[in-house]
């Protein structure tokens, strides 16, 4: 229960590091959440303090990489909050394909990739999945490799599993993965189609003609300036009438940023870019 | 002189919670933070459960929201929330503690560091330990720790595991802790 504590001054010492050394500006990161995962680093690496961190990571590249892993959130998991996956399967997917065939789908953060594999597990159950191309940006490299290998928690399977049938009550989770050694993989196969863009904290390089970006849950560890920045760029992004899927409590709330996106499902935080 | 009160609770806590909110003056000065353990897949009907009952509005408020007296803010189910410096509300979807997602452990720690001590802390009845951890780091950063008389919760550990890591200012039944509230400037 006594672990390590940051203080403010620490936290900006560490970001200025960061930004110095590797350009990786964090400081538009939200604070206590920052602050709480360095902690959490700090102690899985056994390292003593900030200072500690700081002397280590200016040098150790290897270091850095783990460090741009460990402050993405993988604790989510495949089919988080059932009602909006519904949603996407009755009402987004039969509406997108009633006006073209072939279309794209951006994840600014993949993250640990549930919501790239619960995206196309269900385009596959419609038989979509060929129609579409996925472009999947991540800060770290390390989330990149591991999706691309299918690797997923075998803890989560029970939580994963149960949330799929409130989805889907005619066939297994379990069809899409395979359990052995305590070791637990998705069907790459899935994700074949699949553009992977490393990329920094502010995106370098970005898709256009998206006509769905799934960003949920990664903005709320962004600050309001960061967070508005991320949507502006996803507005570019997208197609006019392309949709947006954010955290169910999420909201774009910029000034007049109701000249640029409708909300169309208020309880999923489901938008629409506008038209024109 | 207060700016904020958080209150923690699990297990035999709705009645008390109810109690407590249905007996605050409409201009209760301070913002009321509440991290409760809840169903991680029943995502409406508590708000609007305890709202029925309270005399101030309750939210279960959006990422980043700023939080105003007199209004009372609910973890969302499945996220922690916690307090940012600047006063706004921040979520989070990391991992469970405690076996809780909300878990109030972290409520109280991070609003512990956004009020400092001009914080009131409550631990009510509850079944696991989280919560304690928390009312210990308010009670550090200066704030005005309570523990609900276990001999009057429903289910004691978790004012129990509290009282062990913390001395508390006060033990209080149901009542007290509304005569307390009910004077607060």
């Amino acid at each position: 229960m006594n672990k390590y504590e940051l203080g403010i001054v620490d936290t900006r010492n560490i970001i200025r590091t960061l930004q110095d050394v590797y350009n990786y500006d964090f400081k538009n990161y939200a604070l206590t959440f920052f602050k709480r995962r360095v902690e959490k680093i700090i102690g899985n690496y056994n390292l003593k303090d900030a200072d500690e961190f700081i002397q280590k990571i200016k040098t150790d590249t290897a270091l850095f990489e783990s460090f741009l892993q460990d402050i993405c959130v993988d604790t989510s998991e495949m089919y988080r909050e059932p009602s909006m996956w519904r949603v996407l399967k009755e009402e987004v997917f039969p509406k997108i394909t009633s006006d073209t065939l072939n279309f794209k789908i951006w994840f600014p953060e993949v993250a640990s990739g549930e919501e790239l594999y619960s995206t196309a597990i269900i385009l596959e159950k419609l038989n979509l999945l060929k129609n579409v191309q996925f472009i999947a940006s991540s800060i770290s490299e390390l989330n990149i490799e591991k999706i691309k290998k299918g690797l997923f928690d075998p803890k989560k399977i029970e939580f994963n599993d149960t949330n799929f049938v409130r989805i889907f009550n005619d066939s297994e989770l379990s069809d899409y993965y395979t359990h052995k050694n305590e070791k637990a993989y998705w069907k790459t196969s899935l994700i074949e189609n699949t553009k992977f863009i490393k990329q920094n904290v502010i995106f370098d390089d970005y898709p256009k003609g998206i006509k769905l970006v799934l960003f949920r849950n990664q903005m709320i560890y962004y600050n309001q300036i960061l967070q508005e920045r991320y949507i502006k760029i996803i507005y570019n992004c997208l197609v006019p009438g392309g949709y947006l899927a954010i955290g169910n409590k999420e909201k774009i709330d910029y000034w007049n940023s109701d000249k640029d996106y409708i909300l169309i499902n208020d309880s999923e935080s489901l938008y629409k870019k506008k038209l024109s | 002189m207060y700016k904020a009160l958080v209150i923690g609770g699990s297990a035999g806590s709705f009645q008390v919670i109810t109690k407590i909110l249905s007996s605050l003056p409409k201009n209760f000065p301070l913002p009321v933070l509440l991290s409760l353990h809840r169903l991680k897949h029943v995502r409406s009907g508590f708000v609007e459960a305890l709202s029925i009952k309270s005399t101030i509005p309750i939210v279960e408020p959006f990422d980043k929201e700023s939080i105003k007296p007199g209004k009372g803010y609910l973890a969302p189910s499945n996220y922690h929330m916690y307090i940012e410096l600047n006063k706004r509300i921040a979520l989070s979807t990391e991992e469970p503690v405690n076996h809780s997602r909300p878990s109030i452990d972290l409520t109280f720690e991070t609003a512990a560091q956004a009020y400092r001590n001009k914080l009131i802390g409550i631990i009510l009845s509850g079944a696991n330990k989280d919560g304690a951890h928390g009312l210990k780091k308010l009670k550090q950063a200066g704030g005005l720790a309570i523990v609900q008389d276990p001999n009057e919760c429903q289910v004691k550990t978790m004012t129990e595991a509290s009282l062990k890591v913390t001395t508390v200012d006060h033990i209080f039944t149901t009542e007290q802790i509304i005569n307390f509230l009910l004077n607060i400037k």
